[in-house]
């Protein structure tokens, strides 16, 4: 169950933490570097597009920040908690979709949605799962097995997991693929409600066109490093070697 | 809601969870009883005709049976995590990493005790071993056998869930350390069925407890960082 933790309030003339900072995040995958030093920051209630080709390091830094995967060398914090050293700390606020769908086949929709809901512990849990299948277009659906789903209203589904909790940050692995029209104006809907309801989200897409629309601000990865940054709610930090492949090769 | 309180919710949670997925796909029990079953009519076989040899090697062949299927049903319990990587949405929820081994585990017992309330009277009926005076004992002995080869399978699970030759390194891992519990297993049953002769039942009985402790609360310590990738 998510443990209720009371954060104090900023101070006056205290900083509020970004709602994402990197800090020359690195990690390697037996030799070769996925993320190769990578400092950026994200505003709270800033929606913020990570762009590249593939093997820029998109994925790999979603997932460190999603705390799936530990950094081999720097760090990640969510609201100023560094997520591999209090992962239980931040686990409650993010939702993260990514390209596996991680649904349970032989449940039908309703049923994985429950367990999700059990999971965080939801009070009003059958309540919110009926909501989150209406959002999603999947309510008729909600009692057939996953088994029998399409990849795109698997991924329906798992989008329907994130809104079953408010959410602080939202952290979306090429959230349009495997969608059909429908389903990719879905999820701009979604990210746009995200967005007036005060939610960071970061989204790793190759859509840069489509993304570009919805995100406050970009920043492109390429070879594991930050390449290029632009618009607003994210910046390149101080210590950022933008463009520099500092540890290019490692 | 209290910390205990909720850990047991979520542990309750997850072994629903499997049980459904389980009652919906069948993809444990029907391979899983179909090949302790062939295990206790082959060894059957090659045991011969003779009532009192397959009287006396009743208790190992069920205790094996027993093994043999738990190690199918622990690696599908975790097998379904592996697909479309469901383990890393599991391990990121906001829970105590030991609810859901608890979780997986009285999913595991429940799955093991089923294989084993089944297995018994099958022994009974084809090595020809008097039960029903013996059953207090026998239920026991199957339970705590149930719950120590569920502690250990579950854990050794969570640690070839992401290998590449999980099938191959599951059961490398795990016999070794159920050797004592299947040692204990064997004897309790044996000396039940025979009426205790010696009387040693209580000291097997003894030792299934402290084993089944040990592996419970070692799985449950240890096994949040096996899932962390």
């Amino acid at each position: 169950m998510p443990q209720t933790t009371i954060y104090a309030a900023p101070r006056i003339g205290e900083q509020t933490p970004p709602a994402v900072a990197t800090h020359e995040l690195a990690r390697l995958f037996g030799r070769s570097a996925a993320l190769a030093g990578v400092s950026l920051s994200v505003e709270r209630g800033a929606v913020v597009a990570l762009l590249g080709p593939n093997g820029a390091g998109k994925t790999t830094l979603l997932r460190i920040v999603a705390t799936a995967l530990r950094p081999s060398f720097g760090s990640a914090e969510v609201d100023g908690i560094d997520v591999a050293r209090r992962p239980d700390l931040v686990r409650g606020r993010i939702g993260y979709l990514s390209h596996a769908t991680g649904l349970y086949d032989d449940l039908t929709a309703a049923e994985n949605l429950r367990f999700a809901a059990s999971m965080l512990g939801l009070p009003d849990g059958a309540a919110s799962v009926d909501r989150a299948l209406g959002e999603v277009g999947l309510t008729v659906d909600a009692r057939r097995r996953v088994r029998g789903f399409s990849a795109g209203m698997r991924h329906r589904l798992a989008l329907a997991r994130l809104l079953l909790a408010r959410l602080e940050l939202v952290l979306l692995d090429e959230p349009h693929a495997t969608l059909d029209a429908d389903g990719m104006l879905l999820v701009d809907d979604v990210i746009g409600r995200w967005k007036a309801a005060g939610s960071t989200v970061l989204i790793a897409s190759h859509q840069a066109d489509r993304v570009s629309r919805l995100a406050d601000g970009w920043a492109r990865l390429d070879n594991g490093l930050l390449s290029e940054i632009g618009g607003n709610g994210v910046t390149a930090l101080e210590s950022a070697r933008v463009g520099q492949p500092a540890m290019a090769g490692a | 809601m209290t910390g205990l309180r909720a850990d047991a919710a979520i542990a309750l949670a997850i072994a629903r969870k499997d049980a459904l997925a389980e009652l919906r796909g069948r993809q444990i029990a029907g391979s899983t009883l179909f090949f302790a079953t062939l295990v206790l009519l082959l060894f059957g076989f090659a045991l011969g005709p003779d009532a009192r040899r397959l009287a006396e090697a009743a208790p190992g062949l069920l205790w094996l049976a027993i093994v043999f299927g738990s190690l199918l049903v622990v690696a599908r319990l975790h097998q379904q995590e592996a697909e479309d990587d469901a383990l890393e949405v599991l391990v990121r929820y906001p829970v105590e990493r030991h609810a859901i081994y608890l979780g997986k585990l009285l999913a595991g017992i429940g799955a093991v005790g089923v294989l084993g309330a089944v297995l018994l009277p099958v022994v009974g009926i084809l090595y020809g071993i008097p039960l029903l005076p013996a059953w207090p004992a026998l239920v026991a002995t199957l339970v705590l056998g149930t719950i120590g080869l569920a502690a250990v399978g579950t854990f050794y699970a969570g640690v070839t869930v992401r290998m590449q030759a999980r099938e191959v390194m599951l059961p490398l891992l795990m016999l070794p350390i159920v050797a004592p519990l299947l040692l204990a297993c064997v004897k309790a049953t044996a000396a039940a069925v025979s009426g205790n002769p010696l009387g040693d039942l209580a000291a097997w009985v003894q030792l299934l407890v402290v084993f089944d402790v040990v592996m419970v609360v070692a799985g449950a310590a240890t096994y949040g960082h096996l899932l962390e990738e």
